[in-house]
């Protein structure tokens, strides 16, 4: 039985902010001031994050995963494309893990279609097509109009695995993209198409796209308390009324791990790096002070219903990750695991548990950690955690979902 | 004050009727009612003294169905000719604050010979070089999670002024406020994006169409639509009047109710 899918993810912050940033900016996405940007010391930089994962690869894992930001120092990959080629060519083994493109921040979904082609192609079959609608810093990016995003979004997807999956050309008769000749070249190598994963955070209508189509549903939250088990249990039932079985690898979450050497040693390890992330590259985003722009009024992707029930059913005042004071809290939020070697084990086993997700998408840099610390929490994980793990999710799987090894397969998992 | 749901191209329109007289149209802002109160403020009251006041909600406002066909304000001009034909309205008197206004600015253009008089307070709609329309979205999104000031004072000469508190108060107001102004977000999301920020390019070389009597009032201290955009009108369309409404912020009309009254008067003479 294919065990749980290990991914490396690296969302390549900007580690040069100055020391009282905090103090001093409210926020760290889309009018995040670029005088702060440093070009003479992030020369090198993407070599030193590409080299990460080239170095991920030789360790073993089973791939990579990039996304895209914009005007922000949390993710400088604003064209995850670009580092998607050079990982063409850096690595050998993984897949490679887009997710995802922001579909409505392109004027035409083809060039995507084609992008995602063309790697396919340079990599030898090993792209993940991710998707995904941008989320509210987009808005402002971009301009996009939030009400609209999402119907974007799905009219875009269609179109991509329509072109790559039917012979052109023919006309796409669509609404926001119409387009007479639709006929890409390159098609890409994987059949019928790459994999496609698409991220969401419960909203009920990404689930039940996602499951009709059969794609893999992200789970973007960043923290795993019974919020994520309870996501699986509603796509599960969702994917049930599509008339399909729900198995591991319909799904995948995010996690953020270091593995020290010990649990004693571990946390004096990254925790400059954990607070860097958690204090300046999640201020807009994922905390509280200063304006966050990911979700609320100003960003009204969500039907007014979805709203109301939103306010009903939430509290304000709700701690966001960013939010942690002090080291026990973030414990508690069981987002960033931190320990050595057997800790983590435990912990991730747990996560497996109580989720049976089979995609486990790890961001090990944080913030402005540095390569030296980054590589030994991944070797450490690679060598002393991932083989356990590996077993152990292997054995449940196979367990629990005996029947769903060809449907796997056919997910791009496994090979 | 009378508030029903009718139908207008196959869609639910929520509207509030006022007073007695000749058809007085008026359509609304974000600061404004539909918006942020399901009733009339006194502004409108006053208004309906010597008219009968109808004052649709926008689609996806308050009573008023979403339209998920609406992508520009042309489509929300096309709704309201739908409006006009469900409720009989041949001519009317026309009143529009903020987004309200651009769409009125953009029937009259369109439809000079329905509009008797034309009065655009704070109104959105125009591009002039250098004066952007403020960026309600990033204001609505609370800073530290709760605080609205930034919004309050985009939308008022103050954020403190009593009105801004009680409208658009920090921390989590009644749900249905709420989502209230939640719609109106999303209104102005589905036509003030694309093309962006409120206003639409080829409307100011329309203007001259517009051939009633016109009335233009901004806010002195209006932090959301700059003076330059209300020069414009005024600047635009034949003989239109501009009046200034002194220490007002984007909602004069509810800053300052008399004054607007007292200059509308004078237009519906």
């Amino acid at each position: 039985m294919t065990p749980a899918q290990l991914y490396c993810w690296h969302f390549m912050a900007y580690p040069h902010l100055p020391a009282d940033f905090d103090e001093k900016y409210d926020t760290g996405w889309v009018t995040v001031p670029n005088h702060l940007w440093d070009a003479e010391r992030s020369r090198g930089l993407y070599q030193e994050y590409i080299d990460q994962l080239a170095y991920a690869d030789r360790l073993g894992f089973d791939g990579f995963v990039l996304n895209e930001h914009h005007q922000n120092i949390y993710g400088l990959a604003a064209s995850p494309n670009i580092v998607a080629a050079a990982l063409t060519q850096a690595t050998k083994r993984g897949r490679i893990v887009v997710l995802g493109n922001l579909l409505p921040l392109h004027m035409n979904p083809m060039r995507v279609a084609e992008e995602y082609a063309m790697l396919d192609m340079m990599s030898g079959g090993r792209i993940v097509a991710g998707f995904a609608p941008g989320g509210g810093p987009e808005t402002f990016n971009y301009d996009v109009p939030s009400a609209r995003s999402r119907e974007q979004f799905w009219e875009s997807l269609d179109l991509i695995v329509r072109a790559w999956t039917e012979d052109g050309p023919f006309a796409h008769e669509g609404v926001h993209f119409p387009l007479r000749y639709v006929n890409p070249w390159p098609k890409p190598l994987q059949k019928p198409h790459p994999p496609v994963w698409v991220p969401g955070s419960r909203s009920p209508g990404t689930l039940i796209e996602c499951a009709k189509r059969g794609y893999c549903y992200f789970l973007s939250s960043r923290s795993h308390g019974s919020a994520t088990g309870r996501a699986k249990d509603q796509f599960t039932e969702i994917i049930e009324q599509h008339g399909k079985k729900y198995h591991p690898f319909r799904m995948g979450i995010l996690l953020s791990v270091y593995v020290g050497e010990n649990d004693n040693t571990a946390r004096g390890e990254c925790e400059e790096g954990v607070w860097y992330f958690l204090k300046n590259c999640l201020k807009g985003h994922l905390r509280t002070e200063g304006r966050q722009l990911t979700f609320g009024p100003g960003v009204p992707y969500i039907p007014t219903k979805a709203w109301r029930q939103y306010l009903e059913t939430s509290k304000l005042g709700r701690k966001l990750l960013g939010d942690a004071e002090n080291w026990e809290e973030l414990e508690s939020s069981n987002s960033i695991i931190v320990g050595g070697p057997d800790t983590v084990y435990e912990r991730l086993r747990q996560l497996i548990d109580q989720t049976d997700v089979g995609n486990l998408l790890i961001q090990f840099h944080l913030g402005n950690m540095s390569d030296e610390i980054s590589r030994g929490s991944m070797k450490r994980f690679a060598e002393q955690v991932a083989p356990r793990l590996r077993e152990y999710s292997a054995k449940r799987f196979a367990e629990r979902f005996p029947e769903s090894e060809e449907e796997m397969a056919a997910a791009g998992v496994g090979a | 004050m009378s508030a029903r749901l009718i139908t207008a191209g196959g869609r639910k329109v929520g509207l509030v009727e006022l007073g007695k007289g000749e058809p007085l149209l008026y359509l609304h802002g974000f600061a404004d009612m539909h918006a942020t109160r399901p009733g009339p403020f006194p502004f409108h009251e006053t208004l309906a003294a010597n008219r009968k006041l109808i004052a649709p909600a926008h689609p996806g406002c308050a009573d008023s169905e979403e339209y998920p066909d609406l992508m520009t304000v042309e489509d929300a001009v096309f709704h309201y000719l739908d409006v006009f034909d469900a409720l009989g309205l041949d001519k009317f008197d026309l009143v529009g604050h903020c987004v309200g206004g651009w769409i009125a600015a953009e029937i009259a253009v369109r439809h000079p010979e329905r509009v008797k008089s034309l009065a655009l307070i704070g109104a959105a709609g125009l591009f002039v070089p250098g004066a952007l329309i403020g960026d309600v979205f990033m204001v609505a999104q609370p800073a530290r999670g709760v605080e609205y000031a930034d919004l309050r004072a985009m939308l008022f000469s103050s954020a403190d002024h009593p009105l801004a508190q009680e409208l658009f108060p920090d921390g989590r107001g009644g749900i249905d406020d709420e989502v209230r102004r939640y719609q109106m977000l999303r209104f102005g999301s589905f036509i003030g994006f694309k093309p962006p920020y409120f206003y639409h390019r080829a409307l100011i070389n329309r203007l001259h169409r517009i051939n009633c009597p016109t009335l233009i009032i901004t806010g002195e201290k209006d932090a959301m639509v700059p003076r330059a955009i209300a020069n414009a009108y005024a600047g635009g369309i034949k003989g239109a009047s501009l009046q200034v409404i002194s220490g007002a912020g984007h909602a004069a009309h509810l800053e300052q109710p008399q004054a607007i009254t007292d200059a509308l008067s004078r237009l519906h003479r």
